[in-house]
């Protein structure tokens, strides 16, 4: 046991790692057991040094900053995650607004070409008053033109012709555009066919104006042969 | 701009991890004694610097931010642990057993530094962190105290008061080992 007047200050001395000074350096030069009682105590305090630095001085695992790094990238990500959707939206809107604008034009064509149609229409159509075989004939080569020209780009692409002249392409069935060049080939072979087609049709409310016709004065006569009739009833033979 | 920035901080943060990943881990593996706890800690503690580095105002004090991070989170886990370990205890009910007689030395030594265990964990926190702090290699007491921001004097004093009071409870467990 160490002397009680000494032994606080052996273990403060002893947790300072301190070397002991003056009074305390005596008494342990002459007290065994103090002295006995001061290698215990460091031996103490080496002991906790000696646990704490094996405790905290491990090596570090080489999967230590490789893991963090991953960790990292795998953070960063979702902080850039929101932009993905934005940027998606904001390109769908752009192409809804993109096609919204080019379809605008697209619906008013038709209004157009309806109305350019009405307009045009009344020209050919007042040089068909004038129907004679040469314009039936060459109206129907017309028509075999267009028709042929038609079934050339029905076969090549149904794009082309839409795009070449910008007017939306009329979606025909095969079995009526077949009807069609039927037709068409008809009114080649036969002119008169084509003359009524695209002769003027008579207009509704214009108000047609005729003569009266002349009739002559009626003459009775007897037929030959025939029984004339008289008043008491009785036939009589002529 | 933002990406740009971004990329900034994440350099720099790269720079510091070479030098305070292991300092991290070294913290946590000191409050758990458990090296892959201490891996998973470190791991945590440096992410979670890492989202909040941009709050950062001065990063001179990285090091000390870290260290605190990493030891607030040793200490969650391994206060979890031990309600685990208490629960699985309560259920399961091991047999205690004896260490092998053949090595009472290395049994001595394994008991001893599980009292010591046991000493560090109802030490005070601020007490613990700078006795680990300073049973580190490379780690003088000044650069100890700047990390964690307390004067020089103050780490002096926590060091000395906390080896007196891991003395006080190991000194008996030290004679019991001493007489065997």
């Amino acid at each position: 046991m160490p002397c009680e007047h000494y032994k606080d200050a052996l273990t403060e001395v002893a947790a300072s790692g301190a070397v002991p000074q003056g009074e305390l350096r005596a008494h342990l030069a002459e007290c065994a057991s103090c002295s006995a009682a001061f290698d215990e105590e460091q031996s103490l305090f080496a002991a906790i040094d000696s646990g704490l630095h094996a405790a905290v001085n491990t090596e570090v695992p080489h999967s230590l900053l490789p893991r963090v790094r991953a960790r990292l990238s795998e953070v960063e990500a979702p902080r850039l995650r929101w932009l993905r959707p934005l940027v998606f939206a904001s390109v769908s809107v752009a192409l809804v607004l993109v096609i919204f604008l080019m379809a605008r034009p697209w619906h008013s064509a038709p209004e157009e070409v309806a109305k350019q149609s009405a307009v045009a229409a009344p020209a050919p159509a007042a040089r068909s008053t004038e129907t004679n075989p040469e314009n039936v004939s060459s109206m129907g080569t017309q028509m075999a033109a267009i028709h042929a020209a038609h079934s050339h780009t029905a076969q090549n692409s149904t794009n082309i012709h839409s795009s070449a002249s910008g007017n939306p392409e009329v979606l025909v069935p095969p079995d009526e555009r077949e009807a069609f060049a039927r037709f068409v080939a008809v009114l080649n072979e036969r002119s008169d066919v084509a003359a009524a087609l695209v002769a003027k049709a008579p207009q509704k409310d214009v108000v047609v104006t005729a003569d009266p016709p002349q009739i002559p004065d009626i003459e009775i006569k007897p037929l030959e042969g025939t029984e004339i009739e008289t008043s008491d009833g009785t036939g009589e033979k002529h | 701009m933002c990406e740009a920035a971004q990329a900034d901080a994440r350099r720099e943060f790269e720079e510091r991890l070479a030098e305070c990943g292991p300092l991290a881990f070294r913290v946590a593996r000191g409050v758990l004694r458990n090296t892959a706890d201490a891996e998973d800690v470190a791991q945590e503690a440096l992410l979670r610097a890492y989202k909040s580095f941009d709050r950062l105002r001065d990063h001179g004090r990285f090091r000390g931010w870290l260290v605190r991070i990493s030891f607030r989170l040793a200490l969650d886990r391994l206060r979890s642990a031990k309600r685990r370990e208490q629960r699985d205890t309560l259920w399961a009910k091991p047999a205690h057993l004896a260490p092998p007689s053949s090595a009472e030395d290395v049994a001595a030594s394994n008991q001893f530094r599980a009292h010591l265990d046991r000493a560090l964990e109802q030490l005070p926190e601020k007490l613990r962190l700078v006795l680990l702090l300073s049973a580190m290699d490379g780690y003088t007491i000044e650069e100890i105290a700047s990390m964690i921001g307390v004067p020089l004097g103050t780490v002096k004093s926590r060091i000395f008061i906390a080896r007196k009071k891991l003395a006080e409870k190991l000194r008996c467990h030290a004679n019991t080992i001493k007489m065997r």
